[in-house]
This record gives C-alpha cells, sequence and structure tokens, in this order.
C-alpha cells in the first residue's frame, strides 16, 4: 500500500516538474534553428506561475462547464499519468485492459474541452471544436490501430506491458512492425498533442488554430490549468514513445533513470526540430496525414500478422 | 543484420503510400528519388557477406541511373507547366489511402499463397514487392495528369526491381544493365511526349474551379 | 436460474406458460424501470393535452403496451409470443400517433406498422419452422430437440431479419427515424430504451432455443454490428432535429449490442467460453445500460422540446441558463452514451473490447480479423459519437440563444417530469461507479444464453480489472475535488470580471454567428459524403457586395431511397393493377376460397 502511494508521488513530482521542461526544450530547439538565442528552458514555468497568480475574466455566456472544463482536463492527465512506467518506477496503475481506460479518459477531458469551447457562444472557438471533434476522429483509429498490433506484439493489454516496461520489446524479431507502429504513433503525438504540422502551437490567428483557438477564452488560474495539461498530455504521449524505441533495460535504476531521461530530451529534441523544418499543412492536407498515419498503422498490423 | 533488409522493404511500400496521398508533382518527384535511392541500397545489404564488385556497380549504377538522372529527366518535363499542382484524382486522396492500405493487405494475403522456390533472404521481399506494383498499378490509374502516370509506371518498375534483385542472385549484370537502359530510353521518350503535351495544353488552359463559399478553412 | 408459471388455456396450440430466467431478467429490469420513469414523466408532459385529447385511451393503451412488453420477455409458449409481440406493435401504434392531427405523424405511424407486419411475418415463417422440428410450441422443449446445420442456418437468418426490424438493423432500420420524432416524447423513450430491445430478445432467445450454430452466423451478427454501429452515428452526425438524431443513435447502440453478441457467438463456435460469456454478458449489460441513458435522453428531450416548441437543434441554445436541472441530467446522459468513464456507458463498452481483445488474440485467423474490425469499429463509433453529442449539448444548452423560441418566458419545468430523470441519473452514476451488481447479473445472462456453466470459469479475469477502474475513477473523483479546491485559493480575495466573450474586434456579434449543427458536423459528414449522400444547395458567393444567399445542406438515408422507397412504389403500382380487377368482390373471394381448397387437398395427399 505505502508502495503504491509512493510510486503514485513520485510519478506526479515527475510529470509535474519535467513537463513543462519538456515543451521548454521544444522551443529552444525552436529557436536554435531560428537562429535566436530564445527564451529559458524554465520559461513555461514561470508562465504558469504568472498564470496563477492572475485574476480572471469570464464571459457572460458561459456556465459552470466553461469553468470546470480545465478541472476535468488536468484531472484527467494527471490519472493518465498514473498508467506509464517513467524510468525506473512502474507505473502505479496497472491492469489488464487500461489501455482503454485511459484512451476514454482522454476522451473525457476533450469532451469537456469541446463543450467549453461552444460555451463561450463565440463562432472562433466553434471553429476549433469542430476541428477537435473531427481530427480526434481519425487519430483514435490510428491509436486504436496501433494497439491492437502493440497487443499482439507483447501477449497483453496492459499499456506498461505493450510498451515494453518490464521486458525489452523483441526489435530483432518483430522490427518491421514496431518501425511502422512507432512512425504511426510519431504522427498521433503530433496530431494529438498540436504541434506543427497539424496544427501551430504559437500562433494567434484564429482562422489557422485548433487547440490554441478552443482555450482562447480562458484567463488565469483555467488558462493555467489547461496549459500545464496540454505540457503532461505531450509528456505522457512522449513516455509512452520512448520505451517503444529505446527498449534497453539496465538492472540499475539510475541507469535505468537516465536512460529514460535522454530518450526524453532526444523526443523533445525530434518534437523541435519537425516544427522547425515543416510548415502547418493546409487544413485538408491534415486529414491526409492523419489517414496516412491510419494507413501505416493498419500495415504495421499486416506485416506483424505475416511475421506469425 | 537480416531485418535491415526488411527495414528496407517496409520504407519502399510506405513511400509508395506516400507518394499515393501526395498532390504536389515535385514532392511525387522528390520522394521517387528517395525510394529509388533506398532501393539502390539494397544489394549493398543483401551481399554484405559476399561484396563483390559487380554489387557494388549495380548499387551504383542504380542510384545514379534511378534516383539522380530519371528524376532530373522528369523535372526538366514539368519546367514549363505552371501549375504544379494535381488536380483531384478520380478517386480522391483519403479513398486512395484507404484503399491503398486494403491493397497492401491483399497483397500479402496473396502471397500467402505463393510459395517461392529456394530460401529468399527474407521473406517480406516478395508481399513488399507485389505491394509496391499494386500500389504503381494504382497511381497509374487513379491519376489524370501525364507526369504522374509516368511516376507510377516508374514504381511499379521499382517493385519489380525489388523482387528481381533479391531473388537472382546469378542474374548477369548485362541483363540488369539492359533493364535499366529500357527504364532510361523509356522515361526519357515521356519525357518529351509530356513536354509537347503540355506546350499545347498551356494554349488552352482551364481554370480550376473558384472556390464555393467557405470550401477553404 | 429460472422459474416456470403455468395456467390452462383454450387457444389451440397455445398454453399460458411463462418463464423468467436469467436471460429475461436484465430484459425486465430495463423495462420496469423505463415504463415506470416515463409514466410519471408523462403525468407532468401530458398535463397541457389534459381536456384537449383523448387522454383515456392513451393511459390504456400504454398499460396494454407495458402488459405486452412483459408478456414478451415472459413467454414460453409460440402463440403466446407472437400473441404478445402483436399486441405490443398494435398498442404502440397507437401510441405513437397521439398526435394525428399532423400529416407526418399519421405517415410515421403508417410506416411503423408496415414495417413492424413485415418483421412480423417473417417471424411466423421461422417459428412454424422450430416448431416443426421440435414437435411442440413449447420453447423449452424445441430447445432440447436438435437442429440441422442448414435449419439452424435458415432460422438464425429468417431470426436476424424479422427481428431485426424491431431491433433496428441497418438495412431494415427506416421505421425508426420517423416514429421516434413523431411520438411523444415519453412513447419515444420507451420505444427507444425497452421496444426495440425486444428485437434483441427475441434473437436472445432463438439463440438459446437453437444452442448450436454454425461458424459464420457470428460473422454475420458482428458486420451487422459494425455496419449499423458506424452508419447509424454517421447518419446521427448529419441530424439536426433533436428526437431523429437520438434515434439514430438507437441504432447506433443496438449495433453494439449485436458486436457483442456476435463475439459471443464466435466464442461458442470456437469452444473459447470466456469469450462467449464476455461477449453475452456485454451485450446484455449494453441492453439495461443503453435504455436506462437513452430514457433520461428522451425525457429530456421532451422537458426541451416542451418549452421551446420545435425540434430543431439550431433554434434552440443557452439553455443551460433557463433549465439548470435538466441540462445536468441531460448532460449525464451525454457523457453515458458517449462510453466515457464514470458512467455506465464505458462499462458495458469495456467489457465487449475486453472481449474483443482477447479475442483477437486467441482466435483463429478470420476470426482475428474480425475482432480487430471490431475494435476498430467501436473505437470509431465512440469518437463520432463524442463529436455528436458535443455538437448537440453546445448548440441546446450553451452558447447564446439562436432564435427567438429559445428566449420567450416560460414557467418551471414540472416536477414530475424531473424526479424520474434524476433517478435515471443516478442510476447511470451508480452502474458507472459501482458497476459490480450489475456486471454480474449480465454474467449470468449471458452464461445462460450460451448454456456455459459459470462456476467452471474465472470471473475475475473481468472483475479484477472492473475494481481497479473503480479505484482509478474514485481517484480520479478525487482529483477533480482537489483541483476545484485549489482553484478556490489561487482566486481567493480576487473577484473575476464579467465580460462579452472575446470576438476578435468585432463589435457587432450576434447570436447567429455561432456555430449550428451542420457547421460543427460538416468536416466529419463531409468526408464521407457519397456514404451519407450529402447534398449541398447554393451557397456560393456571385456578387461583389454581400446579399442574401440561401444554403442547404441535407443527407440522405441510402436504405431507404434506394431499396425500401422504389420497392414499396413498386408495390403500390403492382397493387393499384390488381386492383382494377376487384370490381367483382363476389368471384374475387370465391376464387381464393377455391384456391385454399385446392392448397389443402394437395397437402393433405401426401
Amino acid at each position: 500500500m505505502m508502495n503504491i502511494i509512493f510510486l503514485i508521488l513520485a510519478h506526479w513530482l515527475i510529470v509535474l516538474t519535467l513537463a513543462p521542461l519538456f515543451v521548454g526544450v521544444i522551443t529552444k530547439v525552436k529557436a536554435f534553428f531560428a537562429g535566436k538565442k530564445g527564451p529559458s528552458v524554465f520559461q513555461p514555468f514561470f508562465d504558469l506561475q504568472r498564470l496563477f497568480q492572475k485574476n480572471s475574466v469570464y464571459s457572460r455566456t458561459t456556465t459552470w462547464v466553461f469553468r470546470g472544463a480545465p478541472i476535468v482536463n488536468l484531472a484527467a492527465v494527471l490519472l493518465l499519468s498514473l498508467m506509464i512506467p517513467l524510468g525506473p518506477f512502474k507505473a502505479p496503475l496497472q491492469f489488464s485492459g487500461d489501455i482503454l481506460l485511459a484512451v476514454y479518459i482522454l476522451s473525457l477531458a476533450r469532451f469537456f474541452m469541446i463543450i467549453a469551447a461552444l460555451d463561450t457562444g463565440s463562432s472562433f472557438e466553434g471553429m476549433g471544436a469542430s476541428r477537435e471533434a473531427f481530427f480526434s476522429c481519425l487519430c483514435e483509429l490510428a491509436l486504436f490501430m496501433n494497439f491492437i498490433t502493440l497487443s499482439l506484439v507483447s501477449h497483453s493489454i496492459s499499456l506498461s506491458t505493450m510498451i515494453g516496461a518490464d521486458t525489452s520489446l523483441s526489435w530483432n524479431l518483430i522490427g518491421p512492425a514496431l518501425l511502422l507502429v512507432a512512425g504511426s504513433f510519431f504522427l498521433v503525438i503530433l496530431a494529438e498533442n498540436n504541434r506543427i504540422p497539424i496544427d501551430d502551437p504559437d500562433t494567434h490567428l484564429e482562422l489557422t488554430m485548433i487547440h490554441e483557438v478552443m482555450i482562447l477564452d480562458h484567463s488565469g488560474v483555467d488558462l493555467g490549468f489547461m496549459l500545464y495539461a496540454a505540457a503532461i498530455k505531450l509528456f505522457i504521449f512522449a513516455g509512452i514513445l520512448v520505451p517503444i524505441i529505446l527498449s534497453i533495460h539496465a538492472g540499475n535504476p539510475i541507469v535505468d533513470m537516465l536512460i529514460f531521461l535522454g530518450g526524453m530530451l532526444g523526443a523533445s529534441m525530434a518534437v523541435g526540430i519537425v516544427e522547425s523544418t515543416m510548415a502547418r499543412l493546409k487544413l485538408n492536407r491534415v486529414k491526409n496525414l492523419l489517414l496516412i498515419a491510419v494507413a501505416v498503422a493498419f500495415f504495421g498490423f499486416v506485416v506483424k500478422m505475416w511475421k506469425g | 543484420m537480416t531485418s535491415w533488409v526488411d527495414v528496407i522493404c517496409i520504407i519502399v511500400v510506405f513511400l509508395s503510400l506516400v507518394i499515393l496521398s501526395n498532390s504536389r508533382v515535385t514532392a511525387m518527384i522528390r520522394v521517387f528519388a528517395l525510394q529509388s535511392f533506398v532501393l539502390g541500397l539494397l544489394p549493398f545489404f543483401l551481399h554484405i557477406s559476399g561484396m563483390s564488385g559487380r554489387v557494388v556497380m549495380i548499387s551504383l549504377v542504380t542510384i545514379i541511373l534511378k534516383a539522380g538522372l530519371v528524376p532530373y529527366i522528369l523535372f526538366w518535363a514539368i519546367r514549363h507547366v505552371s501549375m504544379r499542382t494535381e488536380i483531384k484524382p478520380i478517386l480522391g486522396f483519403g479513398t486512395s489511402i484507404i484503399l491503398g492500405a486494403i491493397v497492401i493487405a491483399g497483397a500479402f494475403w496473396v502471397s500467402l499463397s505463393l510459395k517461392l522456390p529456394g530460401k529468399p533472404v527474407s521473406d517480406l521481399i516478395l508481399p513488399c514487392s507485389l505491394s509496391t506494383v499494386l500500389l504503381g498499378f494504382m497511381i497509374m490509374v487513379t491519376r489524370t495528369r501525364a507526369v504522374t502516370q509516368v511516376l507510377g509506371y516508374l514504381i511499379l518498375e521499382n517493385g519489380i526491381f525489388l523482387f528481381a534483385i533479391s531473388l537472382f542472385d546469378e542474374m548477369p549484370a548485362l541483363i540488369e544493365m539492359g533493364v535499366l537502359l529500357d527504364i532510361f530510353v523509356a522515361v526519357f521518350i515521356m519525357a518529351i511526349v509530356v513536354n509537347h503535351i503540355n506546350e499545347e495544353f498551356e494554349k488552352n488552359t482551364v481554370s480550376v474551379g473558384r472556390s464555393k463559399m467557405g470550401e477553404t478553412f | 436460474m429460472e422459474r416456470f408459471f403455468q395456467l390452462p388455456w383454450q387457444v389451440p396450440f397455445g398454453e399460458f406458460s411463462l418463464k423468467i430466467d436469467s436471460l429475461s431478467l436484465m430484459f425486465l429490469m430495463a423495462i420496469f424501470i423505463l415504463v415506470f420513469c416515463a409514466g410519471v414523466y408523462a403525468v407532468g408532459y401530458m398535463r397541457e393535452y389534459q381536456g384537449r385529447r383523448p387522454m383515456g385511451l392513451h393511459i390504456f393503451f400504454y398499460i396494454l403496451f407495458s402488459l405486452a412488453l412483459v408478456f414478451v420477455v415472459l413467454a414460453n409458449n409460440v402463440i403466446l409470443f407472437l400473441g404478445a409481440w402483436e399486441m405490443m406493435s398494435i398498442s404502440s401504434y397507437f401510441l405513437i400517433v397521439f398526435h394525428d392531427e399532423k400529416p407526418s405523424v399519421r405517415r410515421a405511424g403508417f410506416l411503423f406498422l408496415v414495417a413492424s407486419h413485415c418483421g412480423t411475418f417473417l417471424l411466423f415463417l421461422m417459428f412454424f419452422l422450430m416448431a416443426h422440428n421440435g414437435g411442440s410450441m413449447n420453447f423449452d422443449v424445441i430447445s432440447h430437440s436438435g437442429f440441422s446445420a442448414i435449419l439452424a442456418g435458415v432460422i438464425f437468418l429468417l431470426a436476424i431479419i424479422g427481428f431485426g426490424v424491431k431491433a433496428g438493423f441497418i438495412p431494415v432500420h427506416i421505421w425508426l427515424p420517423h416514429a421516434h420524432p413523431a411520438a411523444p416524447s415519453h412513447i419515444s423513450a420507451v420505444l427507444s430504451g425497452v421496444m426495440i430491445k425486444m428485437g434483441i430478445y427475441g434473437i436472445c432467445r432463438v439463440l438459446w432455443i437453437l444452442g448450436v450454430l454454425p461458424d459464420w452466423c457470428g460473422y454475420v451478427l458482428l458486420m451487422i454490428g459494425v455496419v449499423s454501429g458506424v452508419m447509424g452515428v454517421l447518419y446521427a452526425l448529419g441530424q439536426h432535429e433533436l428526437k431523429k438524431l437520438l434515434a439514430y443513435h438507437s441504432i447506433e447502440n443496438i449495433g453494439i449490442i449485436a458486436l457483442g453478441l456476435g463475439l459471443g457467438l464466435l466464442g461458442e463456435s470456437h469452444h473459447m467460453p470466456y469469450l462467449t460469456v464476455l461477449g453475452f454478458g456485454g451485450a446484455l449489460l449494453h441492453v439495461l445500460n443503453h435504455s436506462i441513458f437513452k430514457g433520461l435522453l428522451f425525457l429530456g428531450a421532451g422537458a426541451v422540446i416542451q418549452k421551446t416548441h420545435t425540434g430543431e437543434i439550431d433554434q434552440m441554445g443557452g439553455l443551460a441558463k433557463r433549465m439548470p436541472v435538466i441540462s445536468i441530467l441531460f448532460l449525464i446522459g451525454a457523457v453515458s452514451i458517449c462510453g466515457l468513464p464514470l458512467f455506465n456507458g464505458f462499462i458495458s463498452e469495456f467489457i465487449i473490447y475486453f472481449g474483443l481483445f482477447k479475442g483477437l488474440a486467441s482466435l483463429p485467423l478470420l476470426g482475428a480479423f474480425g475482432c480487430g474490425l471490431g475494435i476498430i469499429a467501436l473505437g470509431l463509433m465512440g469518437s463520432l459519437a463524442l463529436a455528436c453529442f458535443a455538437k448537440v449539448y453546445g448548440t441546446v444548452f450553451l452558447g447564446q440563444p439562436r432564435s427567438p423560441s429559445a428566449v420567450e418566458p416560460w414557467g418551471k419545468t414540472s416536477s414530475w417530469m424531473i424526479v424520474p430523470m434524476l433517478v435515471l441519473g443516478a442510476l447511470c452514476l451508480w452502474i458507472g461507479l459501482f458497476p459490480r451488481k450489475m456486471a454480474s447479473l449480465a454474467f449470468l445472462g449471458g452464461g445462460y444464453l450460451s448454456h456455459t456453466d459459470l462456476s467452471s470459469l474465472n470471473m475475475g479475469i473481468i472483475f479484477i480489472p472492473l475494481s481497479f477502474i473503480i479505484s482509478a475513477l474514485i481517484l480520479f473523483i478525487a482529483l477533480m475535488v482537489g483541483l476545484f479546491g485549489m482553484r478556490r485559493i489561487f482566486l481567493k480575495g480576487l473577484i473575476p470580471s464579467v465580460r462579452e466573450t472575446w470576438g476578435c474586434g468585432f463589435s457587432q456579434s450576434s447570436a447567429r454567428i455561432q456555430y449550428t449543427s451542420s457547421s460543427f458536423a460538416r468536416l466529419i459528414v463531409e468526408l464521407v459524403k457519397s456514404v451519407l449522400l450529402f447534398k449541398r444547395e447554393g451557397g456560393e458567393v456571385r456578387d461583389l457586395f454581400p446579399a442574401k444567399i440561401k444554403l442547404t445542406s441535407s443527407i440522405q438515408d441510402a436504405s431507404e431511397k434506394f431499396f425500401f422507397r422504389p420497392l414499396f412504389d413498386r408495390l403500390t403500382s403492382l397493387s393499384k393493377k390488381l386492383d382494377i380487377h376487384s370490381i367483382r368482390y363476389t368471384q374475387m373471394y370465391l376464387m381464393y376460397i377455391f384456391l385454399y381448397l385446392i392448397f389443402l387437398l394437395v397437402w393433405k395427399m401426401k
């Protein structure tokens, strides 16, 4: 029992401190590509601190849904963070079928974000809500396809086992299938967390945003919760991809932690490089990109079935 | 490591899918160049144990010809074309991607019943080459512009090349060179024909339909 | 677990034999809960019609309908079953056409009656075949007789189509989207929540009687589940009339139930009892869950429609401020139907998912593909349903009022209407957080249906994950409470200011620039526009200066447009042709009697 509580607290500590740092590294990489010095890697912390101290402005049209959505969002990603292993720390919430809870808790958070956006009665947020609803359909399709392949590879339906937390995934045997799964999953990470080439997290042109425009009207504490939740979600998704790729297990907890941190650093740099070298796709090409992610995941499934 | 061959096969099929879904001709030609480059590396990885001058020669010639010269000719052919985007293919991009995935699954299913003599280096070669051939066919059939149809034909050739190069160890270099020359000449002729067609059609271009209200996001 | 009850009855071949068992228990629970809640709701809902319409007739048919439902589930004899089935169809017809001054209601009722009887005709054929094989009209006796593979297959197909008309499988669902908006809201709730489940009950009973089925039956049900589910929710996305949208969602959920039943059949034919119990149990639990949250949604829709006098969601908006309790209850229904955690929809979908993943790992190639397709389809249905209900909830309750009918003053909603909705909402939450009791009843039903002995199975494989889920959800609620407290602390001493919504500098925004339901769903609908027969007219900008432009978009039901309407038109023209010759009535009927005599002679000659 104490073990579980220790694990839960360790998970939350790691996630709450490292997630904004992850976002900071991405910003630093983008600044490097632009030839600038860029803000410090700790800037997201200062942003959050500033937001938590500010007063809020609410729209006349909004109801309790608007005020409640950031809370649901942050609680959902905090629960989700307990389901993945972080370096040497095993996931405290681990059971057969936990991927379904993970996907649907995220859907719950997404549902509340969408109706909070519609709550403002503005067509900007409506735009973002409509696009988010559409792209999440395709993302979930790709995600489920990947989970099918991973469950066949690892003979289990628990997230920790599927990403190879306890035993190394056999890259030698089913390398090609895992490569396709990793590629498709990377696209899903970019889509779910509103990164280029699907969405631009830095733009403030409402006509071109998805996630940014949904949280346009939030301010103060609510905005702080939303941004924190977005950062933690990105961290968790990267935390799922890294063990699939870096399937190395030293027995030593310190070495495992260093491997994990190194992998996360690599993931944040990869996201930063993709963001700096590509432009945001026209919105009807985003649909094609997500369909490619689905097709690649399906291809991975076919290769897995072929290999036995 | 035998799985490098697997990785190459997977990448070739993946790139064919990317070409299937793309609408910009320049991007399609570049991805094709990448695909031919990766394919050119294949003889290298197949004979990693018994390297010989012949293998290196084949690799180099393939890369120079298919990844360098052919794309250059294609770019030259479309240099006069003002609009480099493709108008919507017969099926629509989303449908082509889904259909492409189903075609890949179909190719794998058909390969289940195809038994080959001798033991190939990797068992992914047959289904992947079949998928590439079928995807090349799909591109040829569903696209409307001549350049993209040529690209479909070239991808089909890539698929056949993938199959042939890995199964026939003893293929004489002469036949190999002959095949590559054929491709080169075919593309050259097609480039000239396309050039003339484009010049002819430049005179009476049809304007792309004006977007409806709210059509762009 | 079964109990019998018998009474003498004079009808030839019939006996008044009732049986309650673990299978009928789930359906009986759904019937009792929903009939009771809808009845209480109707007291408040129908108050405005008192004195103007024959209320007594309506109440009479309602009681008859409830009795018929109970007898359909309890019947143990073919004649009793068919008699109760007919009584159910006819009394529901009278309930649906309550507003018979409207021609659309009359048409919807007639379509319902025709569809129902087409289905019942096939049921007659099917029961005749079963009784002939079993040598008796009693279900128990028939179930003990063996069926050959061909006969079992034919009976299965007849059952799928015959009961499928009532259940709402695509493509024989066409009466559903017309009947639900036409009926008064409490009747729509009972129709959607209970009556279409009677189709499912019929299929379950036939599966129980047949016992062993050929392999392909599971695949057929799986495919029906996938097609009905995905098409149902896609059609729902294109709707802008509240009750028609909810009707299409019922079709989607019937698809989920069929998916579970198909999985159970696959488990039976491959001799994997875990798959069987998970599949059938999940489907039965979803039957109960769906009747609860669909009833809640329809009752809520009725409350909204009663006040705004329109069913078009694009005329509503901002209703959450004027009807706070109903908006929260509707939100509970919406979250449940999307299968999101904390409520009961998630539990039954989790059980079906779990079974599908197990099937993916353990079934041979074709079965694994089928299960993979099922998982993909369920995931797609979930995300599409989320989009649809976000659209509905956002357009109806949130934002600003879009038309005068949402602004005009109205009285308080009667408590007779709110209390049943509270009961249903509480049940959703209870099953979502403490599912053990209902899940074990569902598994008992599933085991009974497949003649599997549950004591030999370790049900821990599903109950342990369920208990983990419960602890995770309790932690989630604790997290939300904690974060709410933190927010309180952060806002301590500060008074938030209230302004207009940020409009990016627009000073003259109106409620009309908000996203409508069709604009929200447009991206998804246009992705599949060839499937949904999406048509868009108008809306092109022609001139330089702003002028009045009209834009209409619509989707059409393909099975109705391409299959049934032409079929009915041809039948009508055919019967018109025969009509000319019926001037001589006497000769016509004498000819019928003559033909029947010949038929009897030939039949008995053998």
